[in-house]
């Protein structure tokens, strides 16, 4: 595996687990739980946005393996 | 009439009568007797019993003898409900047998409870020493209740200094093989939610003989066929363990990468991603 494959794994799973916490925090009843289902999307998300500039550099470092 | 037809009479109408009256002194009388309600209730029975098998007596009578051991009971109930003499007065107060870690010999003696009776209360209460009790009281039901000294009550996530994330009732949603609509919609779900969930299990509808869902809307099941093996619910243990893959996978790239900005911008998200981690894990 090269790098760039690797960082897209890792982008896609930190982007799979925003989407279960914002599926958890339309489902829960518990406007406590909401709120830090809330709080911890908008971490995950500043993490998916500088993985996301990464991986879009990575992929013209390495234009060979580019699908 | 024959006498027996007039025993049937009586028996049933009575029945009908205590039914109405048991219901309407209410559950208190059901679950704590205090003095009142223990004469009301003795009286009350014996009344019924009396007429209902001694012909000679007054149907009438016991109709009113009833409604006196009836409407005095529940207007004292009421009145107490006002004032606290009256419900010193008719419901008694507690005695405290244990404060401070000193047991009260007087008012023991006044209770007529000897030590005896005291220990088999306290052990009643799980509690094989009296020096372990800071507070005991004998309430006027007849209960013992015990206050356990500080070390010896069980530990609560209060005394480690936890904060647990609060958590509501949940719903149950399935019986006996049917959905029932008023708790999904309480729990701000549908029955096509439901649908979805158990077709994603592999499981009928007909098939489920329990299924409640949690404040998180988790639904756990419990299926007729015992031998088909239910899945709990994995999105948030599966969450969380994704959340872990991603921080080592970011902590690892941080490692191994040389160019010091995007080292460092690896272990800048590494770190909140810790951090989401942290937060997050009380609730799943």
């Amino acid at each position: 595996m090269t790098v760039g494959s690797q960082v897209k794994g890792c982008f896609s799973s930190v982007k799979s687990v925003e989407a279960t916490l914002l599926s958890l925090e339309n489902k829960t009843q518990n406007p406590e739980a909401r709120e830090c289902f809330h709080e911890v999307q908008s971490i995950i998300s500043d993490i998916k946005t500088d993985l996301e500039k990464q991986v879009i550099y990575l992929s013209q470092q390495e234009p060979q393996y580019k699908n | 009439m024959p006498g027996w037809v007039e025993i049937l009479i009586r028996s049933l109408s009575l029945l009908i009568a205590l039914f109405f009256i048991t219901k309407m002194l209410g559950k208190k009388q059901m679950s704590q007797l205090d003095i009142f309600q223990y004469i009301t209730g003795i009286v009350i029975g014996s009344i019924v019993a009396t007429h209902v098998t001694d012909l000679t007596t007054q149907f009438e009578y016991s109709l009113i003898a009833l409604s006196v051991w009836f409407l005095v009971p529940l207007g004292l109930e009421y009145i107490a409900l006002k004032s606290k003499r009256v419900r010193d007065f008719t419901q008694g107060k507690g005695t405290v047998f244990i404060q401070n870690g000193k047991i009260m010999e007087e008012n023991l003696k006044k209770e007529r409870y000897t030590t005896d009776d005291l220990l088999e209360e306290l052990r009643n209460n799980n509690i094989y020493q009296a020096a372990d009790v800071e507070f005991a009281v004998l309430e006027p039901t007849g209960k013992v209740n015990v206050l356990p000294k500080k070390e010896n009550q069980p530990l609560t996530v209060k005394d480690i200094g936890l904060k647990p994330a609060p958590e509501k009732e949940p719903q149950t949603v399935v019986m006996d093989g049917n959905p029932l609509l008023e708790p999904l919609s309480n729990a701000s779900l549908n029955i096509n939610w439901l649908e979805t969930e158990l077709d994603k299990m592999d499981i009928s509808i007909e098939n489920v003989f329990l299924g409640q869902v949690d404040s998180d809307g988790q639904l756990t099941l419990d299926l007729y066929d015992d031998k088909i093996a239910v899945p709990g619910p994995s999105e948030k243990p599966l969450l969380l363990a994704t959340m872990k893959k991603s921080q080592a996978d970011l902590e690892l790239f941080a490692l191994a990468s040389e160019n010091q900005e995007t080292k460092n911008m690896y272990e800048k998200n590494s770190q909140k991603m810790q951090e989401a981690i942290d937060k997050v894990s009380p609730y799943l």
